[in-house]
């Protein structure tokens, strides 16, 4: 625990040694990519220790803080997400160096990068605190230091609205945390989750209450249809590396919080187990359709993020089920899943995040339907980014495979064992849906962007992103691949995990849940890949090639403008599910084009906020400026409680 | 690894360009012309494998990768199936995730490999074929958990070997509308009638043939031989299902394996001849159809 605070400090130091040393600017950030990789380093070995089945000794700040103890503790569950946390923040933070550099002129850019510090600090404090004040005080800096990552490009009008609205979002958030720890200790002035945990079982609606909050609270973090409404305009906001980082890892605090609350709650009742999993249901089918519809790069892949949360929901749901219906195995498998896909998902949604910034960067776009033909000017950004799509879809031999056949052998198992778990199988159906319009729709970025030809012509010739800005690519590129091939690692480690939020330590790892063939598998798959290409190069060294124009049954003179768009490719997919995608279609004698809103916050929210700031002009008239009627209403309350207490019988 | 696996996957992989011969061969008799010979892509085959190829200087390595991806999944996914009746040459809990993900691999780079081209026509082609897919795959892992129902086991080697045997008398009627549910993704998967016309001459209807339009050569060939052994893979699982071969002496197993793929084969031949293709808009709701089979496949074995 000691490593991990000052893994913690250093990050900070770093962070302030950015912002010191203002005048010079590259000695500055030198200190800080030593003094954050330092920290990273040294909060990731414990967490590896601990994942490999060993345990540290807690840090308890007692008697003199209110409310309890603070302690700090590292188990599995805080390991993995530590893990996920510091990796992924590293790349992030790595990125954001070069990709600001040239910003240098006219922003704080170190101001940038403390902040950045302070967000991964915050974030790993609060997956290591075990106390609720401690945890809600670190949520709430991680909330604001992201509020002020967003909006770092405040001069935009629609990126001071995203971060306008995200702010609201996290904050009715943080306050149902203060409810459900409020409504958990039930009075009780020892809020560390050790006391918290003593409170369960909870008898009658209480218990009901807790978790209810807690989906919502914690739903809200994690972007989970109905609450992934400030998500999509956040991350599109933000300059690329806080994307990255926000829909890596920040929203995964919410999946975080579900697991811990369960940790601590016991066996949960199975209505929340069926709620979680058609929740994780909706968001993805969801998250994956409105992905379709968007043209914008970011924005589309914070949809996916949506999609994600969905898929790792469905794990959390398949666990909570397990549990209810007293299935430890398939509960570990869920949870395993659940927490092993929030770490695969960090990586290579932060890869996609970054390459699509090395786009933007190289084009100044993020309309996909502008570009086209990338691959040939940036051939390594396209590689890897490639690597990253195929890893969401779910394609052997990588890691989102992995996470996700995890997640299918909960459900499956569950539809193969007696009672109302069988209806889990349904849910391995709509993965399956989720997984098949997830490659459509990367098929159709990577298609659109590096294939093909540019639809439109290009203000510069695009630049490959420099070497400084290629490194975190590759390193998360590469995680994606050896997570991928080493399922027989991963998957006890994540059982690990798994059977440590099941509460029956040990349950998992004993049964063979078929890590090993997987990972001869994946890695024959691998193999065999590479030889085949290495066959087949060999066979057509000697043929003859030629080179010509695109064929396609002899088009004879092709522009640009006639290459197949994002909008175009989508449009079969998106007919289907026209009625709740709130997609707009523009068609002209030269171009088809769709556009998309979101159902939620433009049809729901944004009227609803405009009727209560309606009604919140009535009461405004009271407030009108003026000493004398400030006066008057003073001396009407003070009348109005007089009357009160004389009516009540309580006067002195 | 058994040897009689082994050898089932060689038979397979020798007759698999036999089989859109015989379907085509079955169409043209129906209709009253005489076709092409049944043998038609072996020669096919041969030819492209001697040619040089042309690519488009709009291409990347991705094009030229595509059409090995294709085929080295389609192989690996053959291996997780009991060819022979008994057991999987590799097998493991839950495989059937990882077959659904390796046909899933392929298309990926197929349809990729179609849009590196930079054609709007190949570009309407794959978007056809995921939209398409994009229905299949939850069809197909429907059929899967009423297999998983029906025996009890989380790998496609025990789905449709051995175990499948012991299910037939119990959970024979939903067996059975699992096996015609896997017949119609047959036909979809393998861009046929009614979901696709592989003897269409018109770009603009086209979705398999439309997305390797710029393919030639070695790389064509490739991928015919691939679409091939697709369709093979594919009558695998539903003779499988059909005709339980695991209580049969190993030359049994293999003949009756030859023979079933064979008349799937024909009824390919003869539902492209007895029906038109459908509408592009209606073919999700053929898809949904199938799916729909399998979940009631499904729900009788949870009584």
């Amino acid at each position: 625990m000691t490593l991990v605070a000052l893994g913690v400090a250093l990050i900070l130091l770093g962070g302030l040694a950015a912002v010191a040393m203002a005048r010079r600017p590259a000695l500055g950030e030198t200190l800080f990519r030593i003094l954050f990789g330092a920290g990273c380093v040294a909060g990731v070995l414990p967490a590896l220790v601990v994942l490999s089945g060993a345990t540290v000794t807690d840090l308890r700040l007692a008697p003199v803080t209110p409310f309890g103890p603070w302690v700090f503790g590292l188990d599995a569950l805080s390991a993995a997400f530590l893990l996920t946390v510091l990796s992924v923040g590293a790349a992030c933070a790595y990125y954001g160096l070069a990709y600001l550099a040239h910003e240098r002129a006219h922003r704080a850019v170190g101001v940038a990068h403390l902040l950045l510090a302070v967000l991964v600090a915050a974030l790993a404090v609060t997956v290591v605190a075990r106390a609720a004040l401690p945890f809600l005080i670190a949520w709430e800096v991680m909330a604001v230091a992201a509020y002020l990552l967003v909006v770092l490009e405040h001069e935009k009008q629609e990126v001071r609205r995203a971060g306008m609205i995200y702010v609201v979002a996290t904050h009715v958030g943080t306050l149902l945390l203060f409810a459900l720890f409020a409504i958990w200790a039930g009075g009780t002035s020892d809020l560390s989750f050790a006391a918290l945990a003593a409170h369960a079982p909870f008898p009658g609606a209480r218990g009901g209450m807790i978790l209810a909050v807690a989906l919502i609270a914690f739903g809200l973090k994690a972007g989970a249809v109905p609450f992934h409404f400030w998500l999509p305009g956040a991350h599109a906001a933000a300059p690329a590396h806080v994307s990255a980082l926000m829909s890596g890892v920040v929203i995964k605090m919410g999946i975080y919080g579900l697991l811990r609350t369960l940790l601590l709650f016991g066996a949960p009742p199975p209505w929340w187990g069926w709620a979680v999993l058609v929740l994780g249901t909706v968001s993805g089918v969801m998250g994956v359709v409105w992905a379709l519809a968007q043209h914008d790069i970011k924005r589309l892949l914070a949809f996916h993020s949506v999609e994600n949360v969905g898929i790792i929901l469905l794990g959390i749901g398949a666990g909570a089920l397990g549990v209810a219906y007293g299935h430890p195995l398939i509960a570990a498998l869920g949870f395993a899943g659940a927490v092993l896909h929030t770490l695969n998902h960090a990586l290579f949604k932060s890869l996609l995040f970054l390459g699509a910034g090395s786009v933007i960067h190289a084009t100044g776009t993020r309309e996909i339907d502008r570009l086209g033909g990338l691959a040939r000017r940036m051939p390594g950004t396209a590689a890897a980014f490639l690597v990253g799509a195929a890893a969401i879809v779910g394609l052997p031999p990588l890691n989102g495979f992995v996470s996700e056949w995890v997640v299918y052998q909960a459900l499956l198992r569950g539809a193969s064992t007696g009672g109302m778990v069988r209806l889990t199988g349904l849910a391995a159906v709509v993965l399956a849906f989720i997984g098949a319009l997830a490659l459509a729709c990367f098929v159709k970025v990577v298609g659109v962007l590096f294939l093909g030809t540019p639809r439109y012509p290009l203000a510069a010739e695009p630049h490959e992103a420099t070497p400084a800005m290629m490194r975190p690519l590759v390193g998360l590129a590469a995680g994606c691949v050896a997570i991928g091939l080493v399922p027989v690692v991963v998957v006890p480690a994540a059982l690990r995990v798994g059977s440590l939020v099941v509460g029956a330590a040990g349950a998992g790892p004993q049964v063979d849940v078929g890590a090993g063939p997987a990972t001869a598998f994946t890695a024959g798959l691998a193999l065999s890949l590479l030889v085949g290409w290495g066959a087949y190069a060999a066979v057509a060294r000697g043929r003859k090639r030629l080179e010509a124009g695109t064929w396609s049954c002899g088009y004879s003179t092709p522009t640009p403008r006639m290459a197949y768009t994002a909008s175009s490719f989508a449009a079969p997919l998106l007919s289907v599910f026209r009625s709740f995608t709130g997609v707009r279609t523009h068609r002209s004698a030269e171009a088809f084009s769709t556009h998309a809103s979101d159902p939620v916050l433009d049809g729901v929210l944004v009227p609803a906020w405009r009727g209560a700031r309606t009604a919140a002009m009535w009461v405004r008239q009271v407030q009108r400026g003026g000493l004398s009627v400030y006066l008057l209403l003073v001396g009407v309350a003070v009348v109005l409680s007089l009357l009160y207490l004389v009516v009540a019988g309580r006067h002195p | 690894m058994s040897g009689s696996g082994l050898i089932a996957l060689g038979i397979l992989s020798v007759v698999a360009p036999a089989l859109p011969g015989i379907a085509g061969k079955t169409k043209s008799l129906l209709t009253g012309r005489r076709g092409p010979p049944v043998l038609q892509l072996y020669a096919d085959l041969r030819k492209l494998l001697g040619k040089g190829a042309v690519y488009s200087r709009t291409t990347t390595w991705l094009f030229r990768a595509a059409p090995v991806v294709v085929l080295v999944t389609l192989f690996v996914a053959a291996l997780l199936l009991p060819v022979d009746g008994r057991e999987a040459s590799a097998a493991f809990t839950g495989d059937l995730v990882a077959f659904a993900g390796l046909l899933a691999l392929g298309r990926f780079a197929l349809v990729l490999a179609g849009l590196d081209t930079g054609s709007s026509f190949e570009g309407l082609g794959a978007s056809r074929e995921v939209t398409i897919a994009s229905f299949a795959e939850p069809a197909l892992l429907l059929c899967f958990i009423a297999l998983v129902l029906a025996t009890g086991d989380l790998s496609l080697s025990g789905m449709l070997g051995t175990p499948l045997a012991a299910a037939w008398p119990r959970a024979g009627a939903s067996l059975s509308l699992v096996g015609i549910s896997l017949f119609v993704l047959l036909l979809a998967e393998n861009s046929r009638v009614p979901v696709d016309d592989p003897a269409t001459h018109l770009e603009l209807t086209m979705i398999h043939e439309v997305i390797v339009l710029d393919h030639s050569g070695p790389d064509l060939a490739l991928i015919l031989y691939g679409s091939a052994f697709k369709l093979a893979l594919f009558g695998v699982l539903v003779v499988s299902v059909f005709v339980p071969r695991a209580g049969f002496s190993t030359p049994a197993a293999l003949a009756l394996l030859i023979a079933g793929l064979g008349v799937a084969a024909v009824a390919v031949g003869i539902v492209e001849s007895a029906m038109a293709r459908l509408r592009l808009v209606r073919v999700p709701q053929l898809l949904v159809g199938a799916a729909a089979l399998a979940l009631f496949a499904t729900i009788l074995q949870l009584g």
